[in-house]
């Protein structure tokens, strides 16, 4: 029992990285009603794009955090502006399923660029880590668990309190409603695929220390992160910021003390009774929506 | 006559995809051993594509699981055949059967929820499968792979391409069949009922999420199935291979070949199993191309291959004269049964004491209301009066909190809305809710609402044979259309109707089972005047011809007036008044509320 401290903390480390990929979905599924399959590739870009501005250009960790996440948010705003508005025009469906293929057409891009290699990237934080009583706390796990919530928390409070979130929750509450007030739906469409696409990008790059950096990134991330937001009830902006930290816990926890393979066939499980019998989610938004 | 072409053209249509795959074979038989091998490879990705077509163009759920079903038909069978010596033919049909399984698994969500929480579920599935396969490695070989045996049928092992070949052309065959004879049934149409509008397919008895369940059933089946034909000969399968990539390129084969016809899965599985064997120079750019080239189909052919190539069929050939036309004009009188205008008329509905309250807002408060049988009965009030609250509450699509609701006498208490046809009770809907990509005959068609899952999968079968219970089925229908006026559009699809005809519609596939009651949401709004004056001899006819009581819904007072025997004002979801038109109309209470005219009193005069 000793280990459990270690446990938590692991598991705090990868759903604080699982809160931010739910909450990307989550936004851009609020604000346009697409589900983006796409999100993994997102993620994984957004560690790629972290291993260019690093290695490639020689640009520091800081800038760094400023410019990858962003420029992937400004990728899927562009899919987003020149690729789904044309197709959303013929038919709802396809732009779901057209947004597996696009994930697929990035993960390819990126695999006959780079193989199947893995790359690394630098810790963060190099420096001595903490020790708190007999266990030991090192600043990059520190920083992805601080440092993930905060970004997730930016992200939530842009799309939830501030004036930046203010077309997109028009959007969500009612399309028509948000057209008559003058929101145009292609401009807030890509605003959501932007703040979606850089919520990716963070994911990835907190990420790519730590798990290193391979196209198989995208199919590793997907599944948690939709079962993060499903967790949280799919449309719950708070929902999804605890639906990843509690899917992180339960998923190191079973990998400890079960097996690690019974960690997936949990988290299926896990999405099963969900949808079955609290198909609102654990922490669901105070409002009553239509399904 | 009709029935003979309907029957004949159902042939056709199952057999038309039947000799596409016989085709396949034939055309690869003379051919070395390459080409032998990959026309099987083929065969088996246009069953799979057919399946697809099925939950995917049909069912409207992405399917992202198809890889990992294909993967339980491989490895059930595979072991059935090395460890328990099951006969290979055997064990293609248990593999169809642990497919089922697994898809009944699958759709376990598909009770509640529809479209993205389903392809969200089939996603985990996906994953989940796989990694079983790799830790479970006592049994399945894990990450090293299975080796398969070639097929042994009746003593006798397949050895060679062209063996092969023949045996999967030929199961391939039997496969398409079975699912092309459900989809373009009357399964299949009720599936594509239940896209366009689940509350209109739910009020004609299509239990959906039943249709839904046996939808992932029979395609997880068939992939089951092809998995099983595949095993032996692919050698080794190893569980990389049954991979989340595979389930995204079969996901492919509907979305490049046209998701709305069987033609689509059949085209689209084998050209597209095809094509990484044309792109072998290319090895690692396969996904990458692959990927491109099914986002480019999806953004200049939305509809497909298929729809691309009937595009351009229509657009060259000249427009040939509705066939059905003529054959609608057949005696089309009415199965009337005319009602002895009897004094003392036995009550239809009796609304008693009924409350529905969403939160604190009482929709409906202590309403009761009777409707005699074999009158027509008006329901008039301001918006938010609970009007189409009760509609909703007497098909069964709200519950309500207290009081009874009895149909001739009997009670519906908590009966779901699919049941209520079989008491004499349908319905038209303020916003039709047509079947809009279906034939008027085929929305009539399910309107008679034989469509539990047994009834509909029969009668698929049934269509191919023109039974008699088929027969009447369509002769029915077309009596129906006849008696509204529109039988003449019998082959239209009804999203191609002009909304007076498409009420037209909604009445005939309302009368069509011959119900003792219909409800009716507005069925003028939005209409032309002549059309109104059209529909409201139609009702009154309808009404006397097949003694069918009604209650109508409508704005339109002039309408109201001419049509009603009763009426009943209601406001803020309790009765205001009741008694002839006249009377109700001119209540002075009616008029206040509804009419508004003592605001309009109020504020005559200077601003």
């Amino acid at each position: 029992m000793e280990e459990l401290p270690r446990l938590l903390l692991g598991g705090l480390k990868i759903g604080a990285v699982y809160s931010l990929a739910a909450l990307g979905i989550v936004v851009i599924h609020k604000a346009t009603r697409t589900v983006n399959f796409a999100h993994g590739a997102l993620i994984m870009l957004g560690a790629y794009f972290g291993f260019f501005l690093l290695r490639l250009f020689g640009l520091p960790y800081a800038l760094v955090y400023l410019l990858a996440p962003v420029a992937v948010g400004g990728l899927a705003a562009g899919t987003e502006w020149l690729f789904l508005r044309r197709l959303r025009r013929s038919d709802a469906f396809s732009v779901v399923i057209s947004t597996i293929f696009i994930g697929l057409a990035a993960t390819e891009l990126i695999r006959v660029a780079y193989r199947s290699d893995l790359l690394s990237v630098p810790q963060v934080w190099n420096g001595p880590p903490f020790f708190i009583g007999d266990f030991v706390l090192t600043r990059e796990t520190l920083w992805i668990i601080v440092g993930a919530l905060f970004m997730a928390g930016t992200g939530a409070s842009l799309f939830a309190v501030a004036r930046f979130g203010r077309p997109m929750r028009a959007m969500a509450a009612s399309a028509r409603g948000a057209q008559l007030c003058g929101y145009s739906v292609n401009v807030v469409y890509a605003q959501a695929w932007f703040l979606g696409g850089t919520l990716a990008g963070f994911a990835g790059l907190f990420l790519a220390p730590v798990m290193g950096i391979t196209p198989e990134l995208a199919d590793i991330m997907i599944v948690p992160a939709f079962v993060a937001a499903i967790l949280g009830g799919f449309d719950s902006i708070k929902g999804a910021l605890l639906g990843g930290v509690v899917l992180g816990l339960i998923e190191t926890l079973s990998a400890a003390y079960l097996s690690s393979a019974s960690k997936s066939a949990l988290t299926f499980l896990i999405l099963l009774a969900i949808l079955l019998w609290r198909p609102r989610g654990l922490f669901p938004e105070s409002k009553i929506r239509d399904v | 006559m009709s029935d003979d072409q309907s029957s004949w053209r159902a042939c056709r249509g199952v057999a038309g995809p039947c000799l596409f795959t016989i085709l396949l074979t034939a055309l690869a038989l003379p051919f070395g051993t390459y080409i032998q091998y990959v026309a099987s490879l083929c065969l088996i990705a246009a069953i799979v594509g057919v399946a697809m077509v099925l939950i995917v163009g049909f069912a409207r759920v992405i399917m992202l699981t198809s890889g990992a079903m294909m993967a339980v038909g491989a490895y059930g069978s595979t072991i059935l055949v090395e460890r328990l010596d099951v006969p290979y033919l055997l064990s293609l049909i248990a593999a169809a059967a642990f497919g089922a399984l697994a898809g009944a698994v699958v759709a376990l969500p598909a009770s509640r929820f529809r479209g993205h929480y389903l392809a969200m579920a089939t996603l985990v599935f996906q994953f989940v499968i796989i990694i079983g396969l790799r830790e479970w490695s006592s049994i399945t070989g894990g990450a090293a792979g299975l080796s398969v045996q070639n097929a042994q049928l009746f003593g006798h092992r397949l050895t060679n391409d062209g063996e092969y070949l023949l045996f999967i052309g030929l199961a391939a065959t039997v496969a398409v069949a079975i699912l092309t004879t459900l989809l373009y049934g009357h399964y299949g149409k009720a599936l594509r009922a239940i896209s366009a509008t689940e509350i209109g397919a739910e009020s004609f008895g299509i239990h959906v999420a039943r249709h839904h369940l046996f939808a992932f059933v029979i395609s997880s089946a068939a992939m089951g199935f092809a998995g099983a034909l595949l095993a032996p000969r692919v050698r080794i399968l190893d569980p990389e291979s049954f991979g989340f990539a595979s389930s995204v390129f079969m996901l492919a084969y509907p979305v490049v070949g046209g998701m709305h016809s069987v033609w689509g899965g059949l085209l689209g599985g084998a050209i597209l199993r095809a094509l990484p064997e044309a792109l072998r120079a290319g090895q690692e750019l396969q996904g990458l191309i692959y990927a491109i080239l099914v986002l480019s189909v999806m953004t200049l052919f939305p509809r497909g291959l298929v729809g691309a190539i009937s595009d351009l069929a229509r657009r060259t050939r000249t427009p040939r004269e509705d066939r059905t036309l003529a054959a609608a004009k057949l005696a089309a009188t009415p199965a009337g049964r005319s009602v002895g205008q009897s004094i003392e008329r036995p009550l239809a509905l009796e609304i008693d004491d009924v409350n529905v309250s969403f939160g604190a807002l009482r929709a409906v408060d202590h309403l009761s209301l009777d409707v005699r049988a074999g009158t027509i009965h008006g329901l008039i009030g301001p918006n938010g009066a609970g009007k189409t609250t009760l509609f909703n509450a007497i098909s069964g699509f709200i519950a309500i909190d207290a009081g009874a609701i009895r149909l001739f006498g009997s009670g519906l208490e908590g009966e779901a809305p699919r049941l209520r046809i079989a008491h004499g009770m349908t319905r038209t809907f303020q916003n039709v809710a047509l079947f809009g990509p279906l034939t008027c005959i085929d929305n009539t068609i399910l309107g008679l609402g034989r469509n539990g899952i047994g009834k509909s999968v029969g009668a698929s079968i049934a269509q191919l044979f023109a039974t008699t219970g088929d027969r009447a089925r369509r002769q029915v229908a077309l009596e129906a259309l006849a008696a509204v006026g529109i039988d003449h559009l019998a082959s239209r699809e009804a999203q191609s109707l002009s909304l007076g005809d498409q009420r037209r519609l909604e009445l005939a596939r309302a009368i069509a089972s011959q119900p003792r009651l219909l409800l009716l949401d507005e069925p003028v709004s939005g209409i032309s005047r002549d059309e109104e004056t059209g529909i409201l001899t139609l009702l009154r006819r309808l009404s006397v011809e097949r003694a069918i009581t009604m209650l109508v819904i409508e704005h339109n007072i002039h309408f109201i007036r001419r049509l009603c025997d009763r009426v009943s004002a209601i406001a803020l979801g309790r009765i205001l008044a009741q008694g002839d038109p006249e009377t109700v109309i001119s209540d002075p209470q009616v008029r206040s509320i509804y009419f508004g005219e003592s605001a309009l009193t109020t504020h005559v005069g200077p601003p």
